[in-house]
């Protein structure tokens, strides 16, 4: 045998073992880089809730756990949790001096429209942070699904001029850093914004909408954020839907409202309550947003875990920080039980016809037309409203249009020195930043998916621990990647390991992102009907192979809508990239927009606007350019 | 995604999985080689007109051996610093420009007393007897010289209301639902007016004062950016906190006066001063005296203060400011502030009293 063919040989048992071994290698990797870059950060700072002078306590737990400022009515029965006739006795008293009335109320204020206004007259109870907290994740919730599941019906059911771009645009909520999407809602619904100049053309207002509503304006940033989440996942479940099934069920004599309920809305149900899911555990870890918009009378939990580090309160902090992370991964433990009983046997995504939205004048004065256009009136509100009042401020000053932000930018990239911020790197690194995320993240939410979806309920936990990323306060994770990864870990010899710069910043996005590949492709692999691949497998087919030719193709959906909230995720993280990239040229859009922020927003705004149109131009640009599946 | 992209991300993936960078402790440059490193915020250097440039170009002209290097403050601010100090990490810098106040309590609480700066020697400097005495911190350990102050104020739009004149006016119904502020847990004008009530309703009565602020439906924003571009701008109220030198922007930008006039509470404003310090580990302490008189210059001083858009920290005599700026940029008639003794051992316990009393559900 000679030496080329020998290598030859082992060069194809070589792939045959990697072939062989592909998975299990990749799942290393992932389980590596979360050790590094998740799980030691985590701990370094997580481990001060247990620690005293050296020794172990649960005192922080217990002090946190009874502070009616962070649980209100409940601290009492953390407090003394045997004295259940005490508790009984105040639910019972509270419970009887609820009264419930129906009333006729006008909440638009000058508006003379009556709406039924049913009260729920309770005697203050106090719910303290965590309960407040709570409450407004549940609200946001609610109306996230509210405004996203519509803009998911019509774009995977209607065709019209746009639509694909419009879809590709969705993804920009989640890119603008907090400060932006603040300032973008005051120059919408503020007093002097863009909304009541609007109304005020047609002889309304002007309405002091965040002044008389302020939970409303927070719960609609949140939305702001999350329904176009909600849409996304919605939309690729939707287009996976084996479209054979509701003609079976059709010509078995169901009716279109009946498959749709029985065949149709199982299929979507696990992405609509994954969208759910991730949209209350985010805002329930809400930051800055809600002092921003609603002041400190809506304080969250992770303001005070913020505030707490600020003072170097690592033990509290970290206190508060474990709560939130145990009540957002129990949440999803609960889902994940949910989602892994929907196993089903779809076999093919085969897509539903598109129907025209406008095929002629009578058709678009029908009551399902009229609906739509309806709710393209409030998204161009709540979605598109706030954007475009943010690129106006940039381009305007008191003196009335200006291109100053603008020409700022420009002489900046010119004559900056050195030492500043310039904005090419920053755009140049985040692109960069976030096609590499992508190239990490995808394999990694893959292979927790395909690991964990029939694994039972050993899969469940492990997919629960998987979502860890989502379930961490922001401000810990990023306290913990200073003082585990910046300042780094000793190690004997006087040595420490540091991660730093690019590699840790493009590591630490795709931490971030590959929880949205998973839940993204997990409801489409556990639907799929698993005898395919066993049959794959029985015809000689490796893992691999069956993962790549047969199931990989069939959630292909699911992959590419997860790889574009990974894309977006790089490209908006602020919190962790700012604290990896100090003291190096490795700053992003978002990281740019902050340092311009000084006391006047207008560069920052300019920047802002930057950040919009590039990650805008390449959405729709991989769109146009990327196969069949769409972004 | 077809599948040998896929199978090249796997490989892709652990390539860049290994990376990391062992270093042994004590591998910074150590050598005296006409470096001054200067840690600043990111205003100082990144904003529209900063200062931070100019100070450079100046400063190396001055000495031409010498070369100013800027490193950009990292986000968690002096905390960064404590932390290293804590775990015995070396320090890089030799000055930070920029220090407050409470950074010092901060310091002071959580590391050895009077740690992370050197004690300035007074002797080797030619020009700190030129700064106002009003705005010494009042640090027992002599680590800090101001170089520039910012004053507090209020800012109202008149005609909407009359210039409010003192604390009481504040919560009379005439300013009912009128005022904007910042919360005091993350925000510098937050803290500052914080301080200010405590100052004129000692630690006693500020919260009652706050209560009846609540009362009257004052609301607290997160931070400047927030409260002042965001709320006030878009006419949300008529009265924001903010700093007194409002009009230089409102004349700069084409801003209608009217709503941006500045209103000195019992014809106070709460001061701010910024300072500059040495830190304990720097290499080339000379250096930074000789960089501490250069910002002491006249020219320095008139160039920060209307960069940044703040007050001198010297007597007006060692300073031309333009006229234009002295036009706008109002001083209050008399200035307060708390300092150091005040602070330490109260400043972590004021706030949280009042946040607490603010967001209790």
């Amino acid at each position: 045998m000679s030496l080329s063919d020998r290598v030859t040989v082992d060069r194809s048992r070589l792939s045959a073992w990697l072939e062989r071994h592909a998975l299990q290698l990749t799942a290393l990797v992932t389980a590596a880089i979360l050790v590094v870059m998740l799980y030691v950060p985590v701990g370094v700072v997580f481990v001060n809730a247990v620690l005293e002078e050296g020794g172990l306590t649960l005192g922080h737990f217990a002090d946190v756990l009874t502070d009616p400022f962070y649980f209100g009515a409940v601290a009492d029965v953390f407090a003394d949790p045997l004295a259940i006739g005490t508790h009984l006795g105040s639910l019972a008293a509270w419970l009887g001096a609820v009264s419930i009335t129906l009333s006729l109320e006008y909440p638009l204020p000058g508006i003379g429209l009556p709406v039924p206004w049913l009260a729920v007259e309770t005697p203050g109870v106090r719910t303290g942070l965590f309960g407040f907290t709570a409450y407004q994740a549940a609200l946001s919730t609610v109306a996230s699904v509210a405004l996203g599941l519509p803009a998911a019906y019509v774009l995977a059911n209607y065709e019209f001029y746009g639509r694909r771009t419009l879809r590709s645009l969705t993804i920009l909520p989640f890119v603008l850093p907090g400060i932006m999407v603040a300032v973008g809602f005051y120059a919408m619904f503020g007093r002097g914004g863009t909304l009541n100049s609007i109304l005020g053309v047609v002889g309304f207002g002007p309405f002091a909408f965040i002044e008389t509503y302020p939970l409303a304006i927070v719960i609609l940033a949140h939305a702001f954020y999350n329904a176009p989440l909600v849409a996304r996942l919605t939309v690729a479940a939707w287009e996976s839907v084996d479209v054979r099934t509701v003609e079976t069920a059709r010509s078995l004599g169901a009716s279109k409202r009946r498959a749709f309920r029985d065949v149709v809305v199982p299929q979507l149900a696990p992405a609509v309550l994954t969208g759910a899911l991730l949209t209350f555990i985010f805002t329930f870890m809400t930051f800055p947003i809600v002092l921003a918009l609603g002041g400190l009378q809506l304080a969250t939990v992770e303001v005070w875990i913020y505030d707490r580090i600020q003072r170097l309160e690592y033990a509290e902090a970290a206190t508060l920080a474990i709560l939130e992370t145990i009540l957002s991964l129990g949440l999803t433990y609960a889902y994940l039980r949910y989602e892994s009983a929907q196993a089903g046997f779809s076999q093919a995504a085969s897509r539903p016809a598109r129907e025209p939205l406008y095929p002629d004048f009578r058709t678009a004065l029908s009551p399902r037309r009229l609906a739509i256009f309806a709710y393209g009136i409030i998204a161009l509100v709540v979605f598109v409203g706030p954007m475009v009042s943010l690129v106006i401020g940039s381009v305007t000053d008191g003196s009335g249009l200006t291109l100053r932000n603008y020409a700022f930018l420009l002489e900046r990239q010119l004559e900056g020195a050195s030492f500043q911020t310039l904005p090419l790197p920053a755009i140049r690194n985040s692109l960069l930043f976030g096609a590499a995320t992508l190239v990490i993240a995808v394999p990694m939410g893959v292979v927790l998916s395909v690991l964990t979806v029939r694994a039972g309920r050993s899969g469940t936990v492990i997919d629960t621990l998987g979502m860890l990323p989502l379930a961490v306060s922001g401000v810990v994770f990023g306290i913990g990647l200073l003082q585990g990864l910046v300042f780094g870990i000793s190690l004997p010899g006087g040595w420490r390991l540091q991660v730093t710069g690019a590699i840790a910043i493009v590591i630490a996005h795709a931490v971030a992102a590959y929880p949205f590949v998973t839940r993204n492709v997990s409801p489409l692999l556990a639907n799929l009907d698993p005898a395919m691949v066993e049959s794959a497998r029985a015809l000689g087919a490796s893992r691999l192979r069956a993962l790549l030719d047969i199931e990989l193709p069939l959630v292909a959906n699911g992959i590419v809508a997860g790889a574009a909230f990974a894309f977006a995720i790089s490209i908006g993280e602020f919190s962790s990239t700012v604290i990896l990239a100090s003291g190096s040229e490795s700053y992003t859009m978002p990281v740019a927009v902050e340092r311009y922020l000084g006391r006047r927003s207008g560069p920052a705004i300019a920047m802002g606007t930057l950040l919009l149109i590039v990650t805008a131009a390449s959405f729709v640009v991989i769109d146009r350019v990327g196969g069949r599946s769409e972004l | 995604m077809n599948r040998r992209t896929f199978v090249g991300a796997i490989g892709g993936g652990a390539v860049l999985g290994g990376a990391g960078c062992l270093t042994q402790d004590g591998d910074s440059d150590d050598a005296d080689d006409g470096t001054l490193t200067v840690v600043t915020y990111e205003s100082m250097i990144d904003e529209e007109s900063a200062a931070g440039p100019w100070l450079k170009d100046a400063f190396e002209d001055e000495h031409p051996d010498v070369e100013l290097e800027w490193e950009l403050l990292p986000d968690q601010g002096i905390n960064y610093y404590i932390e290293r100090a804590d775990q015995d990490m070396a320090i890089d810098a030799d000055v930070y420009l920029g220090l407050n106040v409470d950074d010092l309590v901060s310091i002071d609480d959580n590391l050895a007393d009077g740690g992370l700066f050197q004690a300035l020697d007074g002797d080797r400097l030619d020009r700190a007897d030129r700064v106002r005495s009003d705005l010494d911190m009042g640090d027992p350990h002599d680590r800090v010289l101001p170089y520039d102050t910012g004053y507090i104020s209020l800012v109202y739009d008149e005609t909407e209301v009359d210039e409010p004149e003192t604390f009481d006016d504040l919560i009379d119904p005439e300013y009912e639902n009128a005022l904007l502020a910042q919360n005091a847990q993350r925000s510098d004008p937050g803290q500052a007016f914080l301080l200010w009530t405590i100052d004129a309703f000692g630690e006693d009565g500020y919260l009652d004062y706050w209560q009846d602020l609540d009362d009257n439906g004052i609301r607290i924003l997160d931070d400047w950016t927030e409260s002042y571009s965001g709320a006030y701008m878009e006419e949300e109220r008529p009265m924001v906190v903010s700093y007194s030198t409002d009009q230089v922007f409102a004349n700069e930008f084409g801003y209608d006066f009217a709503r941006h006039q500045v209103a000195f509470l019992s014809d106070q404003g709460y001061a701010n001063p910024e300072g500059m310090g040495i830190f304990d580990d720097a290499t080339n302490a000379d250096l930074a005296y000789d960089f501490f008189d250069f910002v002491l210059s006249n020219a320095a001083q008139a160039e920060i203060a209307q960069r940044n858009v703040q007050f001198p920290a010297v007597e007006d005599e060692y300073v031309d400011l333009d006229e234009e700026f002295d036009e706008y940029a109002h001083v209050p008639p008399e200035t307060v502030s708390l300092g150091y003794d005040q602070l330490q051992g109260n400043l972590d316990r004021w706030v949280d009293d009042w946040a607490r009393e603010f967001a209790s559900q």
